[in-house]
């Protein structure tokens, strides 16, 4: 018996060797990338510490990810990197309400072979609210650093999929070892969209908000029958496992609240009436059309993240285009001219009617972000309100105000630093924290004009962009890969696509690259029809994140790019 | 607690007068030829609206303080027309994806926004039956409709309080549905044997149900939850009015032993083009028929079609009503109606309840709506001419006193959301300016003459 103590003691010794022998390896840092030290402290700076609480030439202390003193009388701690926040502005980091940030696109599940059409296997179905977004995640998916860049400390992402994908969490858009330390709260909603399986039930809205029904009042039911054969099994008829089921418990129980991606004004009405027909408790994300729901969404308590997307402005008709037009058209531009102001003016007409709101980067391309958010304020939204719905609303509604969402003590440390009033034209962010570490940008010199085809006069040998790119973006017919390859000409771009699948090659035309934004367009032939595909995004380091927009079928798609190695 | 009980009523009783909602308008129409359907036409005559009721019929009323005042002098005033089958104001119409589908419900996907609900205003028509397309043998629960257009809020178009119906459907179409996805039914027999099959599931799974509720054992547990059987049962109980989609003698009759067998009373056949072969069976049965006037001939099984149908069936006593389940017809039901005066002499009356009052009866909102009388809904349409007549303009349409139509004031645009990123073109039927030219010369080429430009 002492024996076996004295063994065990000496492999629990051991084992606590290892482990520290591990961290001291890891603090060894071979790579020499780790930070010199994870205390900061930006000095002298004008800090909000929430939408409308500003402090002049303070001081903000970071140190093990947390905020631990912000103040015009801060002491800057010894071991500190310190920050001269001369000219700076200091915002709490922004949260994202709902997106797909970090998730990887499972392949599509193959339509099963004798599948019966009126009951197919769940999976097909996209019935899987058992899954969580942490399946998905992935630590080197671009799409972090690049909402990261645009101002975002967390996001609350869900993972791709049918009617319910399954689990959404709330990520820290940091760059970590693994995909666990990304999270910050897990499993906080349950994701579902009005999206059918393709040729099999429920196939469309119809069958969504059926199959939605059953399945929550079952789960009503199970819950009874699962708790009381916890409490005593005898007697009782064993229940059988169902993780479908089980994974609708907690929102039975309303500890977990319902996300629904609901666009259209006519999706977030079905989503409410979904919601008071059963009593879940329910968030709304990527919401484009709602000015007219106001009342709605306060008299239902009801979550909302709306769409950092917006339609681009109707193109103002000119000359010859104007004198052509006949009377109705220009009565049927001005329609459009009045709609466009009602979807740039939705974030201020909630605001006015008091519905606390967030938004969700889901459907927007990461580089539009700001100048939509202008956009907005130019349409009426106060700055007050866009930096509240980016920050404490939102934290507000995810229910993570007591971590994120201000510069206060004891927050944790995400934070976005500008070098001007980050809602005015010209700011840019200069340098992120998200969960305490930093992450600078470079601040960009405003362009001269006539950048045009010229790519100013970066030398060949080191251009940005010449060299060849492995690019990726989904297609209705799914992902789309394959080679980009550019060459500089006198100043001049020239480049070239291949695709994988075996599509001819493309030539690249208008290949504009200044300002870090490079954009061209390309033509693919569509069954004997030539349609005009236009691509603009920006380039970080070998890294190009960009949009696809085909305006002949009203479609876009982001696609990624990765300069193959040099 | 009390005051938490205080507050949880003021907000039950909040959310309960938002639900209804629905604007509600006063007006008196003033001397029009009053087709009120069930008492007979009232010469010279007026209607007072409040609050979205008819207050009063008569001679020289007098318009209450601010309440609005309509001329009808020489026009015709008729209850606004129902259509007993639509697919308008939808946003989806099948879940073609399984052959049963009584769980999903038209409720659900009621597109305000479609166009089509102006056009059919600009008919006359203020109510639609919004039906399950005919894809399944058992489609979806349907939405009776008030055409109330101008709302972003799906829920301001539901009829209040409309009794539940559902879509069946029989023969071809089910049948090519369940032949393409592999699934039953590839036949007519197999049609049959569906319907038996959910029925028999139905009555097992009440029974289930009620054994469950009579189980005094508190640590009973539940049966499977089955929207799909709850609504089954809900027809089976009587609760549910069914519509079936039909056009054959043999299937309409097949119809009527399955339902006779099973005990369900409330049905009417929708389309049912040789229901005229079955009329004294349907008399019999009680079952009612919602008709075209004369569409025929657009697939093998309404080959042997009448447009006598409609009168045939009135004069055995079959309870019938003329449908469009079209975008376009539906603005002419009026025109529909009348065709059963050419084919089959049926009188005034009668021909105009086939539009108003037999598709309210149809769709349980008789009590509501389909004829002009004191306590109605003033869901309310003016004529310029005789509803009958082939000259008939409709000029005015009312839903609950809520003028929602007026001829004079049509305007071109109706679209209540618009796309700011659709394009715009110049559209053009054919170019006056260059016609005119054609004519200042003086020469009619025989080009010109056969030009499309005309």
């Amino acid at each position: 018996m002492k024996l076996l103590l004295t063994k065990t003691i000496r492999a629990v010794f051991l084992m606590l060797l290892t482990v520290s022998t591990i961290g001291l390896n890891a603090q060894s840092d071979p790579s020499g990338e780790s930070a010199v030290t994870r205390t900061f402290a930006i000095t002298n700076a004008t800090v909000i510490q929430a939408p409308g609480k500003e402090l002049k030439g303070a001081t903000v202390v970071i140190k093990n990810g947390l905020i631990q003193a912000v103040g015009t009388n801060v002491t800057v701690p010894k071991n500190a990197q310190v920050i001269d926040g001369k000219d700076m502005f200091v915002y709490a980091a922004f949260i994202d309400g709902l997106s797909n940030t970090g998730a990887k696109r499972p392949e599509n599940m193959p339509r099963p072979n004798n599948l019966f059409s009126p009951d197919p296997p769940n999976d097909y179905a996209g019935i899987t609210p058992e899954h969580s977004l942490l399946d998905q995640l992935d630590i080197e998916s671009n799409t972090i650093a690049s909402l990261r860049k645009e101002g975002f400390g967390v996001s609350h992402s869900v993972p791709f999929g049918r009617m319910l994908p399954g689990s959404g969490s709330i990520i820290l858009l940091g760059d970590k070892k693994h995909a666990d330390e990304l999270v910050l709260s897990k499993d906080i909603s349950m994701f579902t969209q009005f999206a059918g399986a393709p040729g099999a039930y429920p196939g469309n809205v119809l069958g969504i908000m059926a199959k939605w029904r059953n399945l929550y009042r079952n789960a009503e039911n199970n819950k009874k029958h699962y708790d009381s054969y916890a409490q005593n099994p005898s007697g009782i008829e064993r229940p059988e496992r169902d993780r479908v089921t089980e994974a609708f418990f907690p929102v039975v129980t309303k500890q977990q609240s319902v996300m629904f991606d609901v666009s259209s004004v006519l999706e977030v009405q079905r989503a409410i009436r979904l919601q008071k027909d059963l009593g879940f408790k329910l968030m709304v994300g990527n919401v484009k059309q709602a000015w007219d729901l106001g009342q709605m969404f306060k008299d239902n308590g009801t979550g909302v993240f709306l769409s950092l997307d917006l339609p681009d402005a109707p193109k103002e008709a000119k000359g010859k285009d104007l004198d052509e037009m006949t009377e109705e058209t220009k009565r049927l531009e001005a329609r459009k001219v009045d709609f466009y102001k009602k979807y740039v003016g939705q974030a201020a007409s909630l605001a006015t009617s008091g519905v606390k709101f967030g938004f969700s980067s889901l459907d927007v391309t990461s580089t539009k972000v700001k100048a939509n958010l202008l956009t907005m304020i130019e349409n009426g939204l106060s700055e007050t309100d866009a930096l509240a719905a980016l920050t404490t609303n939102a934290a507000g509604i995810l229910g993570i105000d007591k971590i994120t969402g201000t510069v206060e003590t004891g927050k944790i440390a995400n934070i976005m630093v500008s070098n001007a009033p980050y809602f005015t034209k010209d700011s840019q962010i200069k340098f992120m924290f998200v969960d305490g570490d930093k992450y600078d940008f470079e601040i960009k010199e405003k362009s001269a004009a006539g950048n045009g085809n010229r790519a100013g006069s970066a030398a060949a040998g080191n251009d940005p962009i010449v060299g060849t790119w492995s690019y990726n973006f989904e297609t209705p017919q799914g992902a789309s890969t394959g080679k980009m390859t550019f060459a500089k000409d006198g100043g001049t771009y020239t480049g070239s696509m291949t695709s994988n699948d075996g599509a001819p090659d493309a030539n690249m035309q208008e290949i504009v690259f200044a300002n870090g934004t490079l954009s061209f367009i390309f033509m693919i032939d569509a069954g004997g029809q030539s349609v005009e595909l236009v691509v603009s995004g920006t380039v970080t380091g070998n890294q190009y994140d960009a949009e696809v927009t085909v305006s002949a079928f009203n479609f876009s798609t982001p696609m990624s790019a990765t300069k193959d190695g040099q | 607690m009390k005051k938490n009980i205080l507050i949880l009523t003021l907000i039950l009783f909040t959310g309960f007068v938002a639900k209804a909602q629905v604007k509600k308008g006063d007006v008196l129409i003033k001397n029009g030829t009053v087709l009120t359907i069930t008492k007979g036409t009232l010469d010279n005559t007026d209607v007072l609206i409040k609050d979205g009721k008819i207050s009063r019929i008569g001679k020289n009323l007098k318009a209450p303080n601010g309440v609005q005042e309509v001329d009808a002098t020489g026009k015709f005033i008729m209850p606004g027309i129902i259509d007993a089958h639509s697919h308008i104001a939808l946003s989806s119409v099948n879940e073609g994806t399984s052959q049963v589908t009584a769980e999903v419900n038209m409720g659900d996907v009621i597109d305000p926004f479609d166009v089509s609900i102006y056009r059919a205003l600009a008919g006359g028509v203020t109510s639609t039956h919004a039906l399950h397309g005919s894809a399944n043998v058992i489609g979806g629960e349907s939405e009776t409709l008030k055409l109330r257009y101008g709302t972003s809020n799906p829920e301001e178009l539901k009829f209040e309080d409309a009794p539940r119906t559902i879509k069946f459907a029989l023969g071809e179409n089910p049948t090519r549905g369940g032949r393409s996805r592999g699934i039953q039914p590839s036949s007519r027999m197999g049609v049959e044997a569906m319907l038996r099959n959910s029925f028999n599931d139905a009555i097992a799974y009440r029974s289930t149900w009620a054994a469950y509720k009579a189980d005094k054992n508190p640590r009973k547990v539940a049966p499977e939850y089955d929207l799909r059987m709850e609504t089954l049962v809900d027809i089976l109980d009587g609760k549910v009015l069914v519509h079936c989609h039909s056009y054959r003698a043999d299937e309409i009759y097949m119809l009527l032993k399955v339902f006779t067998d099973f005990g369900i009373k409330k049905l009417t056949f929708q389309h049912a083009n040789e229901a005229y072969k079955v009329a004294s069976e349907l008399a019999e049965f009680g079952a009612s028929a919602s008709v075209f006037a004369d569409w025929w001939a657009y697939k093998l099984e309404v080959y042997w079609s009448t447009a006598y149908n409609a009168t045939i069936l009135t004069r055995n006593g079959v309870l019938t009503s003329i449908n469009s389940d079209s975008g376009e017809l539906i603005r002419h039901l009026f025109h529909e109606a009348a065709k059963t005066q050419k084919y089959g002499d049926l009188s005034d009356d009668e021909a105009l309840s086939l539009i108003t009052l037999n598709p309210a009866k149809q769709l349980g909102i008789d009590n509501r709506v389909g004829s002009i009388e004191v306590g109605k809904d003033a869901d309310i349409a003016i004529f310029e001419g005789h509803p009958l007549s082939v000259y008939a303009i409709p000029v005015m349409t009312f839903v609950d006193g809520v003028k929602y139509f007026d001829r004079a004031n049509d305007i071109a645009d109706q679209r209540i959301y618009v796309n700011p990123e659709e394009s715009v073109e110049n559209i053009t039927i054919f170019n006056r300016l260059d016609e005119d030219r054609c004519m200042e010369e003086g020469v009619v080429s025989f080009e010109a003459l056969f030009s499309n430009k005309k």
